[in-house]
């Protein structure tokens, strides 16, 4: 098409290349979101679509901001599944309806905060422990994520006894399963997380040393930065989202299991490199991990809506992956 | 970049040009790569061509939180009536709140709804068999194996078995372990359990356990317990392997003790020909797919009425002992499909020709 076009109108082109280039995650989503427009003659644009389609993402969402940071630092987080499986249960187990013999800890009825507390800080201490890991440790991230992937699931199966934990109070419930007017209760609280996220990473000098030290660990040393303590940090802020995702998912479902957000780090990492945040560390930003999410959310719900089989799922989400980092490396590498 | 436009359009016409006019059947499957499943959800395909209905099958892999994104996908469709494969009983009670407020119903299957799900509203359905059924089966084969064999029993009518489970916290792990060990606890038998571990469902991961407990247990286990086929030939090729083998199969194995699974996939039936797996149970795939599928059909097409009669079953009259079939208000909506214990004497009518 370009050739074709007379050689007075090539400026706004550049614009337009220029633009699509800087922003090809947005570009991506949108032609996607048009696309699956397209197919579903105008369907997934209805609200209940849109509405389904924040509810279904929203948990993933709080686990990519988590992570997306932590690629941010160059490090990785394979551990979210299970601790998010784990603080789920946790959540739940103090949100149970007193009067379920069934319960962990039945004939007791606890208040509204404490399985958001308790939640929280599971979530939290296993960020901290991956964080310590790596820092003064020095393991590598992926061998250290990977550990603490299993304790958490052995946790998990040693506190429920592998039971379902279930029959949770509606109150507990409606705080994930609510909306304030159309909008869902779990759309406002990924917005909220959203801006928390942004004021960090752009305004902050925590922040800054964020992607100082995943653009070059030794150049953000010299320069005076706490590199350990900066670490710890990022993994502990990570681990407290995870804590929140647990909890919200918990409401969600109504129950925790074994099996509750397994393969959850998949998605997570996924929907973060899709979004433009490089696993060459110290590039990547809130709105592009978002984008990512509903990006990948998009494709799930496309592919279901239109009943792509569930293994051919698999291989596309594969192929996905595969080529976003593929070319996140070439962008990258061209560039240093 | 016109072409591409061309070619898109086309896709979209060809989706609006699909007949709006055919039923249309939601099947929320949990996991495709479970074999019970998988032949479950071939059958409900194989219903839908037949019936002339548009099937919506899809596969949520396990996990709770995607099967309820494709319920809402599926409702958002315009699909009100379903087959449904839950993930657990606790989330069944949500789902059929979701598909009530479009005044659709739904029939369960394999794994229980609970009894709140089936209240809901007299359009939902329990199609199952219930997993402790399998364990109760497994219990009773254990029971006819010693009683003709009470020389295998250790002193003081003691089993000392070794149980090779699924994934932990899997309902069929769980209902189908505690059926079985209640069960001959229940016939009288002292039941010591020498070891028991999670093999994932897995053979490889059974064979890897039940070496280990060769080496270590030697002589001291009479009798292997799974809770699926795939783990029962892993121990099966584990105890061929350790020579834990005598000359004949007078007790209807060569293997010195018995080994049980669950499923009767195709490959244990033809262990058992081979005297190797002692026995297994069947859930029958084809009786709960037809079941749900029919009363699914049959409230799409408006012919469903209480006491309908779905693959020859009828509903359940009497409250039984297992939720949510324990229950006077819903026991009109549950049908019970069998188990079948498969043993020597009829494992062969179960073989694909």
């Amino acid at each position: 098409m370009a050739a074709k076009t007379a050689a007075g109108t090539i400026e706004p082109k550049k614009g337009l290349r220029a633009f699509i280039s800087k922003n090809t995650n947005l570009v991506t989503f949108v032609s996607l979101a048009i696309l699956l427009g397209l197919l579903t003659r105008g369907r997934s644009f209805e609200w209940p679509s849109v509405r389904n389609l924040m509810i279904a993402e929203s948990v993933r969402a709080f686990a990519a901001l988590g992570v997306g940071m932590i690629i941010i630092t160059r490090g990785i987080d394979l551990s979210i599944g299970y601790v998010v499986c784990l603080v789920a249960s946790v959540a739940a187990s103090f949100a149970q309806t007193s009067d379920y013999t069934a319960a962990l800890y039945a004939g007791r009825d606890f208040p509204l905060w404490l399985p958001f507390l308790a939640g929280i800080i599971t979530g939290g201490l296993f960020g901290l422990l991956n964080g310590v890991l790596v820092a003064y440790g020095r393991l590598p991230a992926f061998i250290a994520t990977l550990g603490t992937m299993s304790v958490a699931r052995g946790f998990q199966l040693i506190y429920t006894k592998a039971a379902v934990v279930g029959s949770l109070k509606d109150s507990y419930k409606t705080i994930s399963q609510g909306s304030l007017g159309p909008i869902p209760n779990l759309a406002l609280y990924v917005a909220a997380a959203c801006v928390v996220i942004w004021v960090l990473l752009r305004h902050t000098k925590r922040g800054t040393n964020f992607y100082a030290i995943g653009g070059n660990a030794m150049a953000a040393r010299v320069s005076g930065i706490n590199v350990e303590r900066e670490t710890v940090a990022v993994y502990t802020y990570a681990g407290i989202l995870y804590g929140i995702a647990g909890c919200l998912l918990a409401g969600r479902l109504g129950l925790a299991n074994a099996l509750t957000a397994n393969g959850m780090e998949l998605d997570a990492i996924a929907a973060v490199t899709v979004g433009g945040v490089s696993q060459t560390g110290g590039v990547g930003t809130m709105s592009g991990m978002v984008i990512g999410v509903l990006t990948l959310g998009i494709i799930n719900y496309g592919m279901t809506y239109l009943g792509v089989d569930s293994y051919y799922q698999l291989l596309v989400k594969g192929f996905i992956i595969i080529a976003a980092v593929y070319f996140d490396m070439k962008k990258y590498a061209r560039r240093s | 970049m016109k072409k591409l436009i061309v070619a898109l359009l086309i896709l979209v016409v060809a989706f609006g040009a699909f007949g709006q006019a055919k039923p249309v059947i939601g099947a929320l499957i949990r996991n495709l790569d479970e074999q019970f499943v998988a032949d479950y959800a071939a059958n409900l395909k194989v219903l839908a061509a037949k019936a002339g209905v548009e099937l919506k099958l899809l596969d949520s892999r396990s996990d709770q939180a995607t099967q309820l994104d494709q319920l809402n996908t599926l409702i958002t469709q315009g699909v009100k009536y379903f087959v449904i494969v839950p993930n657990q009983t606790e989330a069944t009670e949500q789902m059929a709140k979701a598909i009530k407020a479009v005044g659709g119903g739904a029939a369960f299957s394999n794994i229980q709804p609970s009894v709140a799900a089936l209240k809901v509203g007299p359009n939902f359905f329990l199609a199952s068999s219930p997993e402790s059924v399998a364990g109760s089966i497994q219990a009773d084969i254990i029971d006819n194996y010693f009683k003709k064999n009470p020389a295998a029993l250790a002193p003081g009518k003691t089993i000392n078995a070794l149980f090779l489970l699924g994934q932990l916290g899997h309902p069929a792990q769980k209902y189908r372990t505690e059926a079985v060990k209640n069960g001959l606890k229940a016939k009288g038998y002292k039941l010591n359990v020498i070891a028991e571990d999670t093999a994932n469902w897995k053979p490889d991961e059974a064979q890897q356990k039940m070496d280990a407990w060769i080496a270590a247990y030697n002589g001291k286990f009479n009798i292997v317990i799974t809770n699926n086929d795939g783990m029962a030939l892993g121990a099966v090729e584990s105890l061929l392997t350790a020579k834990y083998t005598k000359a004949d199969a007078k007790d209807g194995t060569i293997l010195k003790v018995p080994v049980l699974g669950v499923d009767a996939t195709q490959v244990a039936l033809k262990s058992m020909a081979e005297d190797k797996l002692y026995a297994t149970v069947l859930q029958d795939s084809v009786g709960q797919s037809s079941t749900a599928f029919e009363l699914a059909l049959a409230m799409a097409t408006g012919k469903y009425k209480p006491g309908f009669k779905a693959w020859g079953l009828s509903p359940e009259t009497k409250p039984g002992s297992e939720a949510p079939a324990n229950d006077a208000a819903v026991i009109g909506q549950c049908y019970l499909v069998p188990f079948k214990a498969v043993t020597k004497e009829n494992y062969k009518s179960f073989m694909t020709k």
